[in-house]
């Protein structure tokens, strides 16, 4: 494997891992019956947070922080309409959308930039190379000196996993997604776990903000996150629901990304825009091949109704 | 024989009650417009501006000259089609939120009709193009449609994906045959003067867009509530045993309904390039198909409603860039009053819909 092979999967990796984020968050969500169109605005919510509290403490970690935080506080609000009040989860979240490209841009241009836009540069987080594994041929650099967020992405692959699939509460939290009645007859509270499982997701979903914000742009602009979101929504139908089946897919994703750049620079006649659809049009072709063995949660986007 | 005045008597009832839950869902929006207004004027005021004076700023920026009131006519005009499909496709529980896409498909047929199909006379050539325009909604809700009811996909997916795949063939198109040749930027070449859009009011922007989207809110409401098949739509929407149980086929409704979204959809997209633009540019519809949506909750689902609704968001766009350069208060405010009031009212909707009635 040559030095720019190497570059292509560094670059499919990190055009993933802010899509992983969102995709595992993602998952939480839509496996306790929660549709997860909001992850577009917790990711922006995100890349607020990760941005402002970054520049205005010089701390990276309180960015960390605040992005978790800003994106809790936007799923907050989808769980209280979805889960409290049982609205249509879809039309929820292309609402919270909206709220948050408005209230993230202005709140930067009101409190940070006395009513215009403020330029806010951040510096770009350094890669932490692992000590005796970065010198490695080929595999170092791809794995092992990668900024902090990234690591981290592609470790919490592995507790989502077995939380949701080895362990008491992740079992909770798939019943409730599958048929909260039942959930609810073996003693378990269908409104609390959604409502938990909506803001865990924010929370992990504010990260992938993060990282675009403080791994790879290093500023905030209004509507930065581009339909990341959306493409993580993909990612999740493309990895059938599954942690590990959802990571592959967000690598993919990346990978076709990373792909045009390069053929791009050769010169090969491929459009951008055809590069762009295929996400869109590999989840369709996902969804349509599964068809009626989807395995979509049973009770997604069908609210549950305690006194009835 | 029962006499018409008979008649009358026992449909009154009826009548009343409906006017009734009118009534009922659209104080509640109007409430909910409200308790976004107030959370933005608290916003407002933490940013150290006086919220009074903005908001002035923004009504007189919306309303301070014909100029003005024409420019915010036209901003609702899209809005206001395009919600009327997906006020009858949610009235249906058909959750179609695929109008972004729609919409996009509708401006590139236009565009394309007006192009290559050069027509003299200028009423045909714009009944030609928005006829493409109608005839591109429909296809892109269709094919959404087809992969719904034959793959038994959720349709909310399934149209939320095809928004994508939509707005980036209009990428496509611009960057190949349909671009203008050197324009620097994704956009088509002029369309030849014979398809624009007639003025509504002369020397204003104001084109017949909105007085055909007004229209189009009254056939829906009489589609709605006078014709065998709004009452299909209805039956459906309240109950799919009920529907099945009268003989009703629900796939037969979906398709319809889904193709009606598209077609005014996608007039929404070709009056937009027709009226304003008089070119496809890249972006040109950008949230117009989401708006739609707030545009539909907003008319509590009445086709009527909707009209005063659209107002509301085309008056507020118009106002909002007023009240950025007289206060510096950040024009994003309406995406933040927006998305509040969505949000209001679908846990008002919800929580009403629960209630025993």
């Amino acid at each position: 494997m040559d030095a720019s092979s190497i570059d292509f999967l560094v670059a499919a990796l990190r055009i993933a891992t802010p899509l992983l984020f969102a995709a595992l968050g993602g998952i939480l969500s839509e496996r306790a019956g929660v549709f997860a169109v909001g992850l577009e605005g917790m990711m922006l919510a995100g890349a607020f947070g990760a941005t402002v509290a970054t520049f205005l403490t010089g701390h990276a970690a309180f960015g960390f922080l605040a992005s978790i935080v800003a994106g809790a506080c936007l799923a907050a609000m989808i769980a209280i309409v979805t889960v409290r009040f049982q609205a249509e989860q879809m039309v929820t979240g292309l609402a919270a959308n909206i709220l948050a490209i408005g209230l993230t841009s202005f709140l930067l241009r009101s409190f940070v930039g006395r009513g215009q836009a403020p330029v806010i540069q951040v510096a770009l987080l350094p890669a932490w190379p692992v000590p005796g594994l970065a010198d490695l041929p080929w595999i170092g650099p791809l794995l092992f000196q990668q900024p902090p967020l990234t690591y981290l992405a592609l470790l919490l692959t592995v507790p989502i996993y077995l939380m949701l699939m080895r362990t008491q509460p992740g079992l909770l939290l798939r019943a409730v997604g599958e048929n909260p009645i039942a959930a609810f007859a073996i003693g378990a509270q269908p409104l609390r776990v959604r409502a938990l499982a909506v803001i865990a997701c924010g929370a992990i979903t504010g990260l992938g903000g993060a990282v675009l914000a403080l791994q790879q742009i290093g500023t905030f602009s209004d509507g930065m996150t581009y339909g990341r979101g959306y493409i993580a929504l993909a990612a999740i139908i493309v990895g059938r629901w599954m942690p590990f089946g959802t990571l592959v897919a967000c690598l993919v994703f990346g990978a076709a990304e990373a792909l045009y750049l390069r053929v791009q620079a050769i010169g090969l006649p491929i459009s951008s825009y055809v590069v762009q659809m295929l996400p869109y049009l590999i989840a369709l072709a996902v969804l349509a091949g599964l068809g009626r063995s989807a395995r979509l949660p049973a009770a997604i986007g069908v609210a549950y109704d305690p006194k009835g | 024989m029962t006499t018409a005045a008979e008649g009358a008597r026992l449909q009154l009832p009826a009548l009343m009650q409906r006017v009734a839950l009118t009534q009922e869902s659209l104080i509640r929006a109007a409430l909910a417009v409200a308790a976004a207004l107030v959370c933005t004027a608290v916003l407002i005021a933490l940013s150290g501006k006086d919220p009074v004076i903005a908001y002035l700023a923004l009504f007189s920026g919306a309303f301070g000259s014909i100029d003005r009131v024409a420019f915010a006519l036209n901003k609702a005009t899209p809005y206001l089609l395009a919600g009327i499909g997906i006020a009858l496709c949610f009235r249906a529980k058909i959750i179609n939120i695929g109008g972004e896409g729609q919409i996009a498909i509708g401006g590139l047929g236009a565009t394309w009709a007006a192009l290559a199909l050069p027509v003299a006379h200028p009423t045909a050539a714009i009944a030609l193009a928005l006829a493409a325009a109608m005839a591109g909604g429909a296809l892109w809700a269709g094919v959404a449609t087809i992969i719904h009811l034959s793959r038994r996909v959720h349709e909310v997916l399934v149209t939320l994906l095809l928004n994508f795949i939509a707005l980036l063939i209009i990428g496509e198109a611009l960057h190949g045959s349909l671009g203008e040749v050197g324009a620097g930027f994704p956009q088509s070449p002029l369309l030849p003067a014979t398809a624009w859009l007639p003025k509504l009011w002369p020397r204003t922007p104001l084109h017949i867009g909105f007085a055909i989207a007004v229209v189009a809110a009254v056939g829906a409401y009489v589609l709605l509530w006078r014709t065998t098949f709004g009452f299909a739509i209805r039956v459906a929407g309240a109950s799919r045993p009920a529907a099945l149980y009268a003989g009703l086929s629900v796939p037969s409704i979906t398709i319809t309904v889904m193709l009606l979204a598209g077609a005014l959809a996608g007039l929404a997209g070709g009056v937009e390039v027709l009226g304003v633009h008089y070119r496809l540019i890249e972006g040109f519809s950008y949230g117009f198909g989401f708006n739609a949506v707030a545009i539909a909750l907003l008319g509590a689902l009445q086709p009527l409603a909707l009209i005063p609704a659209a107002l509301f968001l085309g008056f507020l766009e118009a106002g909002a860039l007023a009240m950025q350069r007289q206060v510096g208060v950040p024009s994003s405010l309406v995406a933040v009053i927006e998305g509040l009031t969505m949000l209001f009212i679908l846990a008002a909707m919800a929580s009403a819909e629960r209630k025993p009635q």
